[in-house]
């Protein structure tokens, strides 16, 4: 059988192949174009090599940043507190906390797209300016942001919500629509009152369809975060890397974009399977 | 699949073949929005560098980029000459190991690049406020400075920096009255001083001639054995100071190509009279070329080298300032001698002033 047939069955062996052949492409690749420029010009820091990258991640890890104060006994710390006083820890600390913040504030969107889907008046109310806003892109109206929330964490974490708040809103509201009509009416017959098929009926599921739409929604939280903390900040993942641009520090900068898409990658793996632990009914996903 | 391989190959050598048709070697220059590298893209567009190069033999290529990015692309050596300031020259392209070479020094910000503040504050009562800024540029180097100058620098580790873009800092600082203290440049400054109740309370034209503008080639292209990269450069500076001729005259004659250029660059006469009020250029060659052979250009290369180096601009790897090294015209070195990295070159301001372009 041709391998390239619908019907072909690669064997496992394949199957690994295959699946990291691309990965291995372009980490030949890289590190090839790397030696040639390190070769002709041993200071590169264009595309360090493996070594200045493992050398920028360690001290990213171990050492504060250059601005911070350094603790007196530095030297005598355990590895733990050593990682704990270091940069990549506090930038880490810092993003995570304003990434959380903001999606534990995507959820009242939820419930508003829920209730917008349920009772017409609220549906009226907010319907069209959601809409219309969702199609707004807030980054450029930063000044009157500015203007509106400052420069500091509000700024910061009001940007995300305004970027992502109407999408989830809106697929809310959908997937609050979608639930068959019967079963609402059933649980009216069945002398349920608004909310408690509202909430115990339709809620419930909708739920994993949108704990999966916040979580493919997960990339652009993280961009307008990344944007929020290049325009005007004084920690954070990305703004760290802003400032090693300042001086070409790839040797940090990579390791750092690579731990992002790691987190990322593990913050959405969690809640898939977080979803389907809490609602083991659902196939989709 | 057959088909697809032969077309591929057909594609690589069209490519191949297209970019060997040329004869006349083609450079890029690039620049930033910047009251002293406005000229470049009037001149590209006027045609007066065109007839430069053709006179050296030359096509030269000019793209408008933002200023990062054009430090980047300079350092990734996918353009051959750019315009930066002094201290970005040492501490991108020179400490990144691209030997760069220092063609012309334009001009010098006198008043381009200022603190600004709220409520009437002091230099010795901004410890302890918040200070936006593009953290380790020119603006950190002028407020640190403005510091020292006042004898204050031992506060300086009170100083809280904000890092903000300078593509939104204007808006920042104007829409967040919390905001007390904001160091940029103009035409930033001039839009941010129009704000209420703020006021410049340090400027660059309290340390003349530290923050350079310059025009700089990467070195290996100066040095190409066909010597169509010292054509290049002799081109650059031809055109250039035939331009800042014409911009010095007085009158209609002078205002018309200041208005040319403030055009291309989505400006304004007025607005633009207004930031060259603030910059000091060397409108002749000979000016330039008695900045450059200073006594002075060195004491400040050896400030912006010092400054560069506590910052860790010049890399964490860089152990002493001294790793990356400075010749000037006179073959003096600050540094080591065989980690020579940036060049001051002052022989293409000299043709120019000896009317030898």
């Amino acid at each position: 059988m041709s391998p390239l047939q619908i019907h072909a069955q690669p064997s496992r062996a394949t199957v690994w192949t295959l699946s990291w052949l691309l990965f291995a492409a372009g980490l030949t690749s890289y590190f090839w174009v790397s030696r040639g420029r390190h070769i002709e010009n041993p200071d590169d820091r264009v595309m360090p090599t493996i070594r200045q990258m493992g050398q920028g991640f360690a001290d990213a890890l171990l050492k504060p940043a250059d601005d911070d104060e350094v603790a007196p006994d530095a030297d005598k710390q355990s590895l733990f507190a050593k990682i704990r006083g270091g940069m990549l820890w506090k930038d880490t600390m810092a993003t995570g906390r304003r990434f959380l913040i903001s999606m534990a504030l995507l959820f009242p969107a939820v419930i508003l797209g829920l209730h917008m889907g349920m009772f017409p008046y609220v549906g009226l109310f907010f319907l069209r300016f959601v809409l219309f806003f969702d199609k707004i892109v807030a980054l450029s109206l930063l000044p009157i942001l500015f203007i509106a929330f400052g420069i500091d964490e509000m700024a910061k974490i009001m940007l995300i919500l305004i970027g992502v708040g109407p999408t989830i809103i809106l697929d809310s509201f959908n997937l609050t629509r979608g639930v068959p009509k019967e079963q609402i009416v059933k649980g009216f017959t069945l002398g349920a009152g608004d909310f408690a098929v509202t909430y115990r009926i339709v809620l419930k599921q909708i739920w994993p369809r949108v704990l999966n739409s916040i979580r493919l929604n997960l990339k652009a939280v993280m961009i307008f975060l990344f944007s929020g903390e290049m325009i005007a900040s004084q920690d954070g993942l990305a703004y760290r890397i802003a400032l090693l641009r300042r001086h070409m520090g790839m040797d940090t900068i990579i390791p750092y974009v690579l731990w992002v898409a790691l987190l990322l990658f593990l913050i959405d793996y969690g809640m898939r399977v977080f979803n389907r632990k809490l609602h083991p009914w659902f196939q989709e996903a | 699949m057959r088909k697809l391989i032969i077309t591929l190959s057909g594609l690589v050598f069209l490519a191949g073949s297209l970019s060997a048709a040329g004869n006349t070697p083609t450079f890029t220059l690039g620049w930033s929005v910047y009251v002293g590298w406005d000229p470049y893209q009037y001149m590209a567009k006027s045609g007066l560098l065109k007839k430069w190069a053709d006179k050296y033999g030359v096509a030269i290529k000019v793209q408008r980029f933002d200023y990062a990015p054009s430090l980047d692309a300079f350092v990734a050596k996918n353009i051959d000459a750019c315009a930066m300031t002094n201290m970005e020259a040492l501490d991108m392209p020179a400490a990144a190991g691209v030997d760069t070479t220092s063609i012309i020094v334009g001009d010098y910000s006198n008043g381009n690049d200022a603190v600004l503040v709220r409520h009437n504050l002091t230099l010795a009562q901004v410890p302890g406020h918040r200070v936006l800024l593009v953290e380790k540029t020119v603006s950190q180097y002028l407020f640190e400075r403005g510091m020292t100058i006042n004898n204050l620098s031992s506060e300086l580790k009170r100083v809280k920096y904000v890092n903000t873009s300078d593509s939104d800092i204007a808006g920042a600082f104007l829409g967040d009255p919390s905001q007390d203290v904001v160091v940029t440049w103009k035409p930033l400054v001039s839009q941010i001083l129009r704000g209420k109740g703020i006021t410049k309370i340090f400027d660059s034209s309290k340390i003349p001639g530290e923050i350079l503008d310059l025009m700089v080639v990467r070195t290996d292209v100066l040095n190409r054995p066909d010597g169509s990269g010292q054509r290049f450069a002799k081109a650059i500076a031809g055109a250039w100071y035939e331009l800042t001729a014409q911009m010095s005259k007085p009158g209609p004659e002078g205002d018309k190509v200041l208005s040319s250029i403030a055009e291309v660059s989505e400006d304004t006469l007025e607005s633009y009279k207004e930031q060259l009020a603030t910059t000091h250029l060397f409108y002749t060659a000979p000016s330039a070329l008695a900045m450059t052979k200073s006594d002075q250009l060195k004491k400040t290369m050896e400030l912006v080298r010092q400054f560069c180096f506590s910052h860790r601009l010049l890399g964490d790897k860089t152990s002493s300032p001294d790793d990356v090294a400075i010749r000037f015209p006179d073959g003096s070195i600050q540094g080591k001698k065989d980690r020579v990295r940036l060049r001051f070159d002052a022989s293409y301001m000299a043709l120019a002033a000896g009317g030898k372009l």
